[in-house]
């Protein structure tokens, strides 16, 4: 469990982080988003005991963070919007270091290396320094040394930041088997859609303020149809409401209603054999794609 | 082999097979110069390079390399990555001395090698070989210091600092070259007086530099305990503060008066330094004055800046010496020794630069204060002391005053005005 109460940061004449406090779940990968100078980059610094903040403290995995900041990047692993790598050396004697400056013993680590990059696909370029790869390739050296001593909390920020989308697909991919492996990932982005595919929950941030903390991947019981119609059909609001065991959230046009359903295949197959029965021209009955942005967007529109 | 990683990757970036190659080529082509200067032999010319060529590489090439083994993490952005190891401090600081100048010392023991075989008596060696190596170490060491209050201050240009490294290789080299011809250190009668005793010379000096050396240590692991995040409380300073009072002290004649008019030196000079080598934070300032408003004293003491210790400890020396008759009081008939009004002038200079630090340009605060000290020093009571108008030069520069209370007064209204002004600015900041 990580818990930060009452952070406060600043910087003169700035508040950067007003009495921020929320509580993140093991294994969880939280995404912390937010408009630029929201804070994100702050919070995950002082989260990595980076920096020194005014009040309030912070808790991982039982250790005081701001007290004991040593034992805290033990346990951790930190990856900054500018990777942060040795340009004069190469791949593997970059993670050779950060292995050794985390405590692996020097006969494990070309297993903790050979391991990180096979999961990372960066095996063939071991003998390249940084400055030869590609910021994706960099990008993923960068990951790899974050997360080499398999830290139980990972703070990423930006980590998406400049990739292309097949890079991308490849760290949710990564993102979700560290999830798997029982690490907690924090991630701070501003582009949403690159958050999508992998969180769980969600922490907005504007203006210093923690906005809205969401689950936004939960087990549900109930979960949103999207029903589109062939045309139109007048008072289609009020023919739902008609329909029992559903909740009608809302329609457009008289043509596209979102409805909740129970998760229960049996019983949505029963909603859809009432809609045709009712002659409804159906030409499209679907789960209806949870959108983070829409989330964020809600949020930010409802707590201004 | 489980190496300290940050020694470890230091190798990596030094120990090219170029330079190991490379380096004893060139100076075997340096020395083989000199074999044939000194008649087909090795003589006093190849001793002379051997022990220039030492100096040159251990001194000044070593503090380039210790400067740059902070200051270039710093420039590089990876800075962070080292902070987020699992290092100590001292691995880090150590890692980090000897690592950056493995290839130094590589070099620099190859010209003691060929130092020794060009000398003759031998009886010197030893000696020669201790100064030379601690020398090189405190330099090597001072400026890794230097690198990290650099680094504290967000300063990442290494060239300032590696002028004042320059300095410590020229103040160094003339006196390693003496120790070489062993003129002072032969002599049996050479002694030195502290507090009344007395020791040889040559044993004075050589405890002398290995305090030096240890307190050059200290603060390079309290400097780097503070990088890497650990609270601690500035006992550092105040211990270095002490013992330089005691050891300064020392060679005063032996009067209480000469004993609190070095503290009095030793305690201002440190206050200088402390305001200036420190990183001034608007919001450290407020952060320490949270802690204390929630009686937090131990996080309060670690926000404390350090020249604010040196400040507590001159004013004891000062009420002292207030109090003290002696010649030292008036200089001269226009210029007197007022130590209160000293210490209020010293503590308007602090709260000047200061004032420049929570400006928009703070890079520009030591030059700025300089500018306002040639003006308040100077220009300002020269002008009103030419024109005969002693009272107005006084208010300007206290200790031209006739009177301790004048004088007093004089720098009562200046650090009034300048802490007023110091205030809102940081109000502003805050």
């Amino acid at each position: 469990m990580i818990t930060v109460d009452k952070l406060i940061f600043e910087y003169p004449g700035l508040r950067a982080l007003d009495n921020v406090s929320f509580q993140i779940n093991q294994g969880s990968i939280t995404a912390l988003v937010g408009p630029n100078g929201a804070g994100k980059t702050t919070l995950l610094r002082c989260m990595a005991a980076l920096d020194r903040p005014v009040g309030g403290t912070i808790t991982i995995e039982d250790i005081d963070v701001l007290e004991q900041p040593r034992e805290c990047h033990r346990i951790i692993g930190y990856l900054s919007d500018f990777f942060g790598l040795y340009q004069r050396l190469t791949v593997r004697q970059c993670l050779h270091f950060v292995a050794r400056a985390q405590g692996i013993a020097d006969g494990d680590c070309p297993a903790a290396i050979t391991e990180v990059c096979r999961r990372l696909h960066i095996e063939d370029r071991l003998e390249m320094r940084p400055d030869e790869l590609s910021r994706g390739l960099r990008q993923r050296v960068a990951i790899a040394q974050a997360i080499i001593h398999k830290p139980s909390l990972v703070l990423l920020d930006e980590p998406a930041s400049g990739l292309d989308p097949e890079a991308r697909h490849e760290l949710a991919e990564l993102f979700l088997d560290l999830q798997r492996q029982g690490m907690t990932l924090l991630v701070s982005s501003h582009i949403l859609a690159e958050l999508e595919a992998y969180c769980t929950d969600m922490l907005v941030l504007r203006k210093g303020r923690l906005v809205e903390q969401v689950a936004v991947k939960t087990p549900q019981h109930h979960k949103p149809f999207k029903l589109l119609l062939a045309q139109a059909v007048p008072n289609l609001a009020d023919i739902l409401t008609q329909l029992p065991d559903i909740e009608l959230l809302k329609t457009e046009h008289d043509r596209l209603a979102l409805i909740r359903l129970s998760t229960d295949t049996q019983h949505q197959h029963a909603v859809l054999k009432a809609l045709l029965a009712l002659n409804l021209p159906v030409c499209e009955f679907a789960p209806a794609a949870s959108n983070l942005q829409d989330a964020y967007l809600q949020t930010i529109r409802q707590r201004p | 082999m489980n190496l300290n990683p940050e020694f470890q990757r230091q190798l990596y970036l030094e120990c090219s097979q170029a330079r190991l190659i490379g380096i004893p080529a060139v100076l075997g082509i340096i020395f083989t110069f000199s074999y044939f200067i000194d008649g087909y032999r090795l003589g006093n010319a190849t001793a002379k390079a051997a022990l220039s060529l030492f100096m040159l590489i251990t001194l000044l090439w070593g503090a380039r390399q210790a400067v740059d083994s902070i200051v270039e993490e710093y420039r590089d952005r990876t800075w962070d990555i080292q902070r987020l190891s699992a290092l100590g401090p001292w691995e880090m600081a150590w890692g980090k001395l000897f690592g950056s100048t493995v290839m130094v010392w590589y070099a620099g023991l190859l010209c003691l090698f060929a130092y020794g075989l060009a000398i003759d008596d031998y009886a010197a060696l030893p000696l020669l070989i201790f100064y030379s190596i601690c020398a090189a170490l405190l330099v090597q060491s001072g400026s890794l210091l230097l690198g990290l209050l650099a680094v504290r201050r967000g300063q990442t240009k290494s060239g300032s600092i590696f002028l004042l490294a320059v300095i410590g290789f020229l103040s160094i080299a003339p006196w390693l070259s003496d120790v070489s011809n062993l003129t002072s250190y032969a002599l049996p009668d050479s002694t030195t007086h502290w507090y009344e005793m007395r020791f040889s010379s040559g044993d004075f000096h050589q405890v002398s530099l290995l305090l030096a050396l240890f307190w050059c240590a200290v603060g390079n692991y309290r400097l780097m305990s503070l990088e890497l995040g650990l609270r601690a409380t500035p006992w550092v300073w105040l211990g270095f503060s002490v013992f330089l009072m005691i050891y300064v002290g020392g060679f005063m004649p032996g009067s209480a008066y000469a004993f609190w008019l070095a503290a009095f030196a030793v305690c201002g000079t440190l206050t200088y330094v402390g305001v200036l080598v420190e990183s001034n934070d608007a919001m450290r300032i407020k952060r320490l004055l949270t802690y204390f408003a929630e009686r937090n004293w131990r996080r309060g003491s670690e926000e404390l800046p350090i020249w604010w210790l040196s400040f507590l400890l001159l004013l004891p020396a000062a009420w002292v010496l207030s109090l003290s008759e002696h010649p030292l009081r008036e200089f001269s008939l226009r210029f007197h020794f007022y130590p209160l009004a000293m210490v209020l002038i010293l503590l308007r200079d602090c709260g000047i630069y200061i004032y420049f630090c929570y400006g928009k340009n703070p890079q520009r605060a030591l030059s700025m204060t300089l500018l306002f000290a040639v003006l308040l020093y100077g220009i300002l009571p020269g002008i009103f002391n030419a024109l005969g108008q002693n009272g107005l030069a006084a208010l300007f520069f206290p200790l031209w005053a006739d009177s301790a209370g004048g004088a007093l007064l004089c720098a009562l209204l200046q650090t009034g005005w300048v802490s007023s002004l110091l205030y809102r600015r940081w109000k502003a900041n805050t």
